[in-house]
């Protein structure tokens, strides 16, 4: 079974997306709702996936993401983004992120991206 | 019961009115200190979360002015609106309004958005080159605002844990107050301590009540495993599920939660068969997979069952006999519940294959420690070319158990009554030494019968369990066991009550003892263990079968 953490500051977010990834089959090994967190839950589950929103109360979702490429070069993250924050996911991208999904999203999406970046 | 909808709802309002709060909270500040950029940060940061949930849940108007709320926000961090006294007006009024429209979400009869308001944010938004911008007075939707707090709360597992222990402790004061006041024979403690009865039974079933979850919260997932697995294994499976509405504690439900993928995975990958073979045998092409939940008294009976090609006892015999677990000439003669209880022995499977999905090592040893370990228990049924049915019966709750006391050598002991069959008293007369142990005839049913105080007390080299001689008096109490569809009798020298009892663990020096799932204090302040089946089970077994082999 594939492991994900999910990171994103708003509750209903990651329920939505716990539900959906698990009822996928997948197993949900954290979820984090700050950068602190989200840095010291990938460190310690060394998920097969990260989903990564990019704006969170502490850091911003750009530092979380070149602090666990920093510590974990190879891992897959997916970033989790409003319309509007074009600019933030183009640097992702840059900065070795694998893929983006734009909330709101649909279960078929999240499915699909999360998929297609896992049997890369 | 709730829907996934109406949990999301409820998350949904409930952390909406968090944000609405922490937003009324920082735009204040901001007033005070216009430049503040970590508050923008943040009041730009719960808009844009509100604006994402809102849409995502299909709020629109709520979106629709998070949105150009947030854009109104994004304008001041980049210093392109200033945060003067018309604007902060117009921004305090827009955040009034989401607090109404959230608190309104389910109010049919709430009208639309005020336009003036609309309009006011519209011109901060966009008409930002006019220098001269008319903000219209916005009629308040209400002038006496009510202040209201979110109706959920989140609560963390281990604090509904530590509630749950500390209502046991309590419980077993309680006992220990109404033992003192019948006693003292006071009747002045003995109504305070009736009441305190109910109140405490009361509290404890309310923290049960807590930790209560739908079981479909595991149920639910099933209909997508299923189809993975079944499609990995080329093979057509319905799955039909009932039940979902049943609730189970929390932590049970999460015990439970491999065993119950295990089943599932076992019945797919060796019960159901491919298509091609169903349709040779006369079965349907695809397997029915029935997952169900129901309620029973204080336990939950969670049932698998599929119409597979059901398990071959001879298979199993076979199997069972290579590994030692018994003698090939009494192995003819077992009853097909006691062949199947097989199945349960560590490190015993009968698949030929490993798949990507079942088999990985793991037998349904695991799967019945699991499920022995909160008290429940597991049985199986099966029919060669039928189908098999797996059967858990499972507590609600993990702290409290139902139980049978009585004594041993002036010692008290529990049994939960998960495990009791039945309590019965037969002369000395009826038992009868057959070999090295004691049986007894029970409508027609030969059951095994021990002697506690001679498993429990004798020194090892002397123990004999199949001395009529060492029993006390003429009439014996039994206590009927049954575990993993073997039935034991146990001799005990009083029978007293059944009673709610609160198990606590042993302290170190004796975890080792695992024939005592833990003790539990009575209300006369004595110390009572607690008997673990599964453990005693296996523990007479170990005895007989040393005794036997002389090994061990």
């Amino acid at each position: 079974m594939k492991r994900i953490l999910i990171v994103d500051d708003s509750f209903y977010m990651r329920t939505m997306l716990k539900n959906m990834l698990s009822d996928a089959g997948y197993e949900i090994v954290g979820e984090a709702p700050n950068g602190q967190t989200a840095l010291e839950l990938a460190k310690e589950t060394k998920p097969d996936l990260i989903t990564l929103d990019v704006i969170l109360p502490d850091n911003t979702g750009l530092d979380v993401l070149k602090g666990i490429r920093a510590e974990q070069p190879d891992q897959k993250v997916i970033i989790v983004s409003a319309v509007g924050q074009e600019v933030i996911v183009n640097e992702a991208m840059e900065y070795g992120a694998k893929s983006y999904i734009v909330k709101p999203f649909s279960e078929e999406k999240v499915l699909e991206v999360v998929s297609k970046v896992l049997s890369e | 019961m709730k829907s996934r909808e109406q949990e999301y709802k409820e998350i949904f309002i409930a952390e909406a009115l968090e944000y609405f709060d922490a937003l009324n909270r920082h735009i204040s500040t901001l007033e005070k200190q216009p430049e503040d950029e970590q508050t923008l940060a943040e009041i730009f940061r719960l808009l844009h979360n509100l604006k994402a949930n809102s849409k995502a849940i299909g709020y629109l108007q709520i979106s629709d002015i998070s949105h150009k709320l947030e854009t109104a926000f994004s304008l001041i961090r980049s210093k392109e609106l200033v945060f003067s006294d018309e604007v902060v007006t117009v921004l305090f009024d827009g955040i009034d309004m989401l607090g109404e429209l959230i608190h309104n979400v389910d109010n049919p009869k709430f009208s639309e958005p005020d336009p003036i308001l609309l309009r006011n944010l519209d011109i901060i938004v966009e008409n930002l080159s006019e220098s001269t911008i008319e903000l219209a007075k916005v009629q308040k939707y209400n002038t006496s605002k009510n202040l209201s707090l979110s109706e959920l709360v989140y609560i963390q597992i281990k604090k509904l844990d530590h509630m749950m222990n500390l209502v046991g402790e309590l419980m077993i004061d309680r006992d220990r107050i109404i033992s003192i006041s019948r006693e003292l024979g006071n009747d002045d403690l003995k109504s305070v301590s009736s009441h305190l009865y109910r109140i405490t039974e009361d509290l404890q079933y309310s923290v049960m009540d807590a930790r209560l979850v739908n079981i479909g919260s595991l149920f639910n997932k099933f209909p997508r495993i299923v189809r993975d697995i079944a499609a990995a294994e080329n093979k057509e499976v319905n799955l039909s599920l009932s039940g979902q509405d049943i609730q189970i504690d929390r932590n049970i439900l999460q015990i439970i939660t491999d065993s119950l993928l295990h089943l599932v995975r076992n019945a797919i990958t060796h019960g159901i068969e491919k298509p091609e073979e169903r349709e040779k045998k006369g079965k349907k092409a695809a397997g029915e997979l029935r997952l169900s939940a129901q309620s029973d008294r204080d336990n939950v009976l969670i049932t698998l069952q599929d119409d597979g090609r059901g398990i071959d006892m001879k298979t199993v015999m076979k199997k069972a006999v290579e590994r030692q677990l018994v003698a090939a000439e009494v192995a003819k003669d077992l009853a097909d519940n006691e062949v199947l209880s097989f199945i349960f022995e560590p490190g015993f499977s009968t698949a030929k294959e490993i798949t990507e999905f079942s088999g990985r090592g793991v037998g349904l040893d695991v799967v019945k420690n699991a499920i022995d370990s909160i008290g429940g228990r597991i049985t199986v049924d099966s029919e060669k070319g039928k189908g098999t049915t797996f059967i858990l019966q499972l507590p609600t709750s993990i702290a409290v158990k139902g139980a049978l006391l009585f004594e041993v050598d002036n010692i008290y002991y529990a049994i939960p009554l998960i495990h009791t069959d039945q309590v019965v008293a037969l002369d000395r007369d009826e038992l009868h030494e057959v070999g090295d142990v004691i049986v007894a005839n029970l409508k027609g049913e030969t059951i095994t019968v021990v002697y506690l105080n001679e498993l429990l007390n004798a020194p090892e080299a002397n123990m004999n369990l199949g001395d009529k001689t060492r029993l006390n008096g003429q009439v014996q109490n039994i206590i009927i066991v049954s575990y993993n569809n073997r039935k034991l009798g146990l001799i005990v020298d009083k029978l007293y009550r059944q009673q709610d009892i609160v198990v606590k663990p042993l302290s170190k020096p004796l975890q080792q003892i695992d024939i005592y799932g833990g003790v539990t204090l009575l209300g006369t302040g004595r110390v009572c263990l607690v008997l673990d089946v599964p453990a005693i089970t296996r523990y007479f077994i170990n005895m007989r079968q040393g005794r036997g082999d002389g090994k061990e």
